[in-house]
């Protein structure tokens, strides 16, 4: 089965699940950390019953071993995920799930696009500057990224609308743009260690600047939707 | 203008640890700025980064240039609750201002090429318990069997096959580690509403091993409480050598977390096994320092002297270790 974690809030998320419904797929939302039947085993001895851990999607039990990718759509969960929760208590519980999604997407052997880290669900999480360094590091030409407090300005503001978006994904990258920002954006997917990434550069010419990055894809392209399938249904072997 | 080789601290300066490694650098001549987080509202800041990350600082009377920093100690407080700034409005001036401080000095923490104690993302490890005892795992320490989980009977049978069980956050936020008793049972439903960890309870000698650079400074903990930190007697504590090859294990586990300052919460058990529970990244060393005599502040700050190592930070080098 693959599972598609998402915010409850998240109706692409059900659109995605509809596109491959033919395939067994599920939305699990952090509301299916607030059903009993989730075990998980880790440590000395427990390494024997980890073959009967149980993950927990739209309310039902799911043997973990049947899961076979993970399409994560949650940086993290927040305070209003869990509003049936009392309200001097949300933000504990939604840290605490944040934590305990982190340790189970990072020890998942099926593909998981985009994997987890410390800082973010779906890949990391860094600032529009570290997006910018890492690419002016790269050798890719970039737009500087500037911040004031005395200003209005903020880095991780939207870029501007008349920029050009690049999407990677698995083995594919669509976007209409000169070959060598495809391949840019081929390389910031490494360097980020991700699978799925939006970039956007300031226009679609050679040697256009970097603006900044995402690894969140809205997937409302359906090519997007069938790469991340594809990903998704490949054996991790074959996505390293 | 900045010197140089200027030291900067960042939090309160009331923050027992900051207090301690400014003493010595103080003492030592190096020229040290105390970023006082409380002044945050009449502290102003830009950024500009690209191949090259440059910023300035603009404290009351103070403009930094924080290319001029060589070395750099952290211990932010959530800006919320800054006395300066608590009870201000959601939406209002002050408290934007002091998270777009608190964000940008975040964000020049993670590129600087200055030597950073320590860099906010390697910190964030710590944020989950179960997940940095995979990476504990994979480096050589042992976990004590644990069970995460919504399912009350199934933390009874953990409790029953274990024996004695513990129970304790699985994020970061700060929990009193308990024993699980009788009087638990009533609340076990409680279980399904959040995932909750389960560990076996691991008899043996407690330890908190700071690992600074190379160095490692360890204080074995006497203590008959579930957990020492808040038990009514208080716990007691000496100095104490490991064996090599913890210390060079405890040192590779800093090293993988690339944290050059950690604090591990160890336990020998009587047969000689290691285990270890957690990695702080932002140790509150001066517990154990004014307990046992141990030089951490010192260490801490000899490493803020020396400055960055000649092998630059590299943002393409790998964040995390493949743990599956």
């Amino acid at each position: 089965m693959i599972i598609i974690l998402a915010s409850r809030w998240d109706s692409t998320a059900e659109a995605v699940a509809a596109r491959w419904a033919h395939r067994s797929v599920e939305v699990m939302t952090p509301q299916d950390l607030c059903v009993s039947g989730w075990r998980q085993h880790l440590g000395a001895c427990e390494s024997d019953t980890s073959s009967s851990d149980v993950a927990v999607v739209q309310r039902r039990l799911l043997p973990q071993r049947e899961i076979t990718g993970v399409l994560t759509r949650l940086p993290w969960v927040t305070d209003g995920e869990v509003i049936e929760v009392a309200a001097h208590d949300r933000g504990y519980v939604a840290t605490e799930m944040t934590a305990f999604l982190l340790f189970w997407l990072s020890r998942l052997k099926c593909p998981v696009l985009n994997r987890p880290t410390p800082t973010c669900l779906s890949g990391p999480y860094w600032r529009a500057e570290k997006w910018v360094h890492v690419a002016a590091r790269a050798g890719i030409p970039v737009q500087a990224a500037r911040r004031d407090t005395q200003s209005e300005s903020a880095a991780n503001a939207l870029p501007p609308t008349t920029s050009v978006a690049v999407t990677v994904i698995g083995r594919h990258i669509f976007g209409d743009a000169h070959p060598e920002l495809l391949a840019q954006s081929r390389r910031l997917s490494e360097l980020a260690e991700v699978a799925l990434l939006t970039v956007r550069f300031a226009d679609a010419e050679r040697g256009a600047a970097f603006l900044g990055a995402d690894t969140f894809s809205s997937l409302d392209d359906e090519r997007f939707k069938e790469a991340a399938l594809e990903y998704l249904c490949k054996t991790p072997a074959a996505n390293q | 203008m900045t010197d140089p080789d200027t030291i900067l601290l960042w939090g309160l300066p009331s923050d027992p640890p900051i207090a301690a490694v400014a003493d010595p650098l103080r003492r030592a001549g190096c020229p040290v700025i105390l970023l006082d987080q409380d002044g945050v509202l009449d502290t102003e800041m830009t950024l500009n980064v690209a191949r090259n990350v440059e910023g300035v600082l603009y404290l009351e009377d103070e403009r930094l240039d924080l290319s001029m920093v060589k070395s750099v100690y952290l211990r932010p407080y959530d800006s919320r609750e800054l006395p300066s700034v608590a009870g201000a409005a959601e939406n209002g001036a002050a408290l934007s201002h002091a998270l777009a401080v608190q964000d940008m000095m975040l964000s020049w923490s993670e590129l600087a090429p200055a030597l950073v104690l320590n860099r906010p993302s390697h910190m964030a490890a710590n944020n989950s318990k179960p997940y940095q005892a995979l990476w504990l795992e994979s480096l050589g320490f042992k976990i004590p069997p644990t069970l995460i989980t919504t399912d009350p009977e199934a933390a009874l049978q953990f409790w029953r096959r274990h024996g004695t069980v513990i129970y304790k956050s699985v994020s970061g936020v700060r929990s009193i580690v308990s024993r699980v008793s009788d009087a638990h049972t009533a609340r076990f439903d409680d279980i399904a509403s959040c995932p909750t960890q389960f560990q076996q309870y691991i008899e043996g000698t407690e330890y908190r091993i700071h690992v600074i650079g190379d160095t490692v400074i360890a204080s074995e903990i006497l203590s008959a409480a579930d957990d020492y930190r808040y038990s009514a007697e208080p716990a007691k504590m000496l100095a104490c050598e490991l064996p090599g090859a913890v210390a060079a294990r405890c040192r590779r586990v800093a090293r993988s977390m690339k944290l050059s300052v950690a604090g591990l919460d160890c336990k020998r058990t009587r047969d000689g096994s290691w285990y270890c529970f957690e990695v702080n990244p932002s140790p509150g060393f001066t517990y154990f320092e004014q307990a046992t005599g141990q030089p951490i502040a010192d260490a801490i700050a000899q490493l803020l002297m020396a400055g960055p190592p000649a092998l630059q930070w590299d943002p393409a080098r790998r964040e995390t270790p493949r743990l599956r």
